[in-house]
């Protein structure tokens, strides 16, 4: 077998490898138990969360287990609706982002030269601009809409992973394997295909995990400065109408403001001890 | 000293062309009529002469280029246009907002500047220690939190509950303090609005530090200071200490104009009248003029936390001057 694309001076662990991979399987739980919620939202929501049920500002009671919102829509049933939304925009752009991000990363490092040069130093362009002000305006200037939300924070949040895979690529590149195959006449698209991208395979899947965790938290912000889809509303959108609404200068903010935030918390942290297990594990110097 | 690196100048000269551009183009891509989001006129009141007129106006019967070059001009002569919503300059409304959003980014700067630096070296020095776990789970859990939401906590408890501090605004209206009058009512409306951006920015200090004591305790300088008998103490200090420090503050400088993009989500919480909170009522109001302005004044503080760290670093870490 051929050796796993480990840098030889790599850094002493953050953590003892026990300890990480513990917090990587809460995370695993705390993530699986909202995927389960997102998916069977319908079967476990009390009520249809666009319909107005009762009336409006109800605090929490048997029939309305976290009250209602300013216009009658049960809040129990909105959170675990958001969960679909939230958990979509943050996988759906991560993936959006991955894709670019591993496109541009294996670019760069496989043709270091001009290409890569280039590339990388548009990836240092994107990562130094003012993020969430480059967020806001793009997302006002798209509009109102999930697709929007996921593409403008997809077009973001790439170049951290580019620049991650393009270090493993770089490296990879000079292995003993990739220079053999190359020298037996093998195509760049075949060493490419064959040698690079498998074995940047679980460092992409780290970035990847991150990404969601990343794009979870900007989902909420976006929604909760009013940018959101209007219609689907997200854990950060029932936030939103909390503080439109004043709820937090009223005792509704123990159940219209704290649950949301926890759900989001929860959803952004459950990724977040993923990809710490996962990068404790590679852990490549770059 | 070192002198600036050349490439690095090339670089922030790339940035600030991709921002203006940017910021020249967005407007004139979006689908629907360009003279809404540049002008900031509702083009449907108008009559045709009207219309004609604010085109001729804003230059857009001009060639592309043109406008380009125009744009460029304005922007070097300080001209940031006009608010559509107050009719104000804009470089005058941004002159007003940016000491508050200074107030709160500084007040956290030093936060949590000193909470990192601190947590981080314990956390590095007894490394899987009995502080160490938890600190470094309770960070990592700490950068998951959104901020706008402590901030609705934090005024439900400490404001609305307590009673304690005020809720909203930097100062109180309509009260006219002086002296240290005026002072304290600053203080305590910046309080809440600091804690919440100084907590979000923490971790990264604290990680940041961490990670850098443990590169300096895996160097042989410090095996050699420990084998010729130096105390922990001048160990930790003289040695682990000044050597970590050089990329802790180069992460300051950037993590400082960052908090100004914070700064967005938690001046709206708090009603807060800096940059951010502008940043927001231009959304909200589509001020396209004001929203594009304010992107600018971003893309110039991150630049100028960047240039700065870059002047830095040779001056905390002698080895990467260059001889």
């Amino acid at each position: 077998m051929t050796p796993p694309a480990i840098p030889a001076n790599r850094p002493r662990r953050l953590l003892p490898r026990s300890l990480a991979d513990r917090l990587g399987w809460f995370g695993a739980i705390i993530v699986g138990f909202l995927i389960l919620m997102a998916v069977f939202a319908p079967r476990l929501a009390p009520y249809d969360p666009s319909e107005r049920v009762a009336r409006p500002f109800l605090p929490p009671s048997s029939e309305h287990l976290l009250g209602t919102n300013d216009v009658g829509q049960d809040l129990l049933s909105e959170l675990i609706f958001g969960a679909r939304v939230s958990l979509t925009v943050g996988i759906v752009a991560a993936v959006v982002a991955m894709l670019i991000g591993t496109t541009v990363g294996v670019i760069a490092g496989y043709y270091p030269k001009r290409l890569g040069s280039v590339l990388m130093r548009f990836v240092d362009v994107v990562l130094i601009l003012p993020f969430l002000p480059l967020l806001i305006v793009l997302a006002a200037y798209l509009g109102r809409s999930l697709t929007n939300t996921i593409i403008v924070i997809g077009v973001l949040i790439w170049a951290a992973p580019a620049r991650i895979i393009r270090s493993q690529v770089l490296s990879l590149r000079s292995r003993e394997y990739v220079l053999a195959s190359r020298s037996m006449g093998a195509k760049d698209r075949w060493v490419i295909l064959r040698h690079i991208l498998p074995r940047t395979g679980l460092l992409a899947t780290g970035s990847f995990v991150r990404a969601i965790s990343g794009a979870i938290l900007l989902e909420a912000a976006l929604s909760f400065l009013g940018l959101g889809d209007p219609i689907q509303k997200s854990w950060g959108s029932i936030l939103f109408w909390a503080q439109s609404r004043g709820a937090f200068l009223t005792p509704a903010w123990k159940w219209w403001v704290l649950p949301p935030g926890l759900a989001i918390m929860a959803a952004s942290l459950g990724f977040a001890l993923i990809a710490f297990a996962v990068e404790e594990r590679i852990n490549p110097k770059l | 000293m070192k002198r600036l690196d050349l490439s690095k100048l090339g670089q922030y000269v790339i940035v600030i062309i991709v921002a203006v551009t940017l910021n020249f183009a967005l407007p004139r891509l979006m689908p629907g009529n360009p003279l809404a989001l540049i002008a900031g006129v509702d083009v449907g009141l108008l009559t045709a002469e009207e219309r004609a007129q604010i085109i001729e106006d804003v230059g857009l019967n001009e060639p592309i280029l043109n406008q380009y070059a125009d744009y460029w001009v304005s922007i070097a002569t300080g001209d940031l246009g006009q608010s559509y919503r107050s009719g104000r300059p804009i470089k005058d409304i941004i002159a007003e907002r940016l000491p508050w959003t200074l107030l709160l980014a500084g007040g956290a700067l030093i936060i949590s500047s000193f909470f990192g630096i601190i947590l981080g070296a314990i956390s590095a020095w007894r490394r899987g220690g009995k502080a160490d776990v938890p600190l470094l789970t309770g960070m990592i859990a700490l950068q998951s939190l959104p901020s706008f939401w402590l901030g609705m906590l934090l005024i439900s408890v400490f404001a609305v509950n307590l009673g304690l501090l005020p809720s909203f605004g930097a100062i109180s209206p309509a009260a006219n303090y002086e002296g240290w009058e005026y002072f304290k009512d600053v203080l305590e409306h910046a309080i809440l609005p600091i804690v919440t951006l100084s907590v979000l920015s923490t971790p990264g200090v604290y990680l940041t530090m961490r990670y850098s004591m443990l590169e300096v305790l895996g160097e042989d300088f410090i095996r050699t200071a420990r084998a010729k008998g130096a105390s922990e103490r001048r160990v930790l200090f003289g040695h682990v200490t000044r050597n970590a420090i050089a990329p802790v503050v180069t992460f300051l400088a950037i993590r400082f104009a960052f908090s100004f993009g914070g700064a967005v989500i938690i001046e709206t919480v708090f009603s807060y009248p800096g940059l951010g909170r502008l940043v927001f009522e231009a959304v909200s109001g589509r001020d396209f003029p004001v929203m594009q302005a304010s992107f600018l004044v971003f893309t110039a503080a991150v630049l100028i936390a960047n240039l700065i760290a870059d002047l830095l670093y040779p001056i905390l870490d002698p080895r990467t001057r260059a001889a």
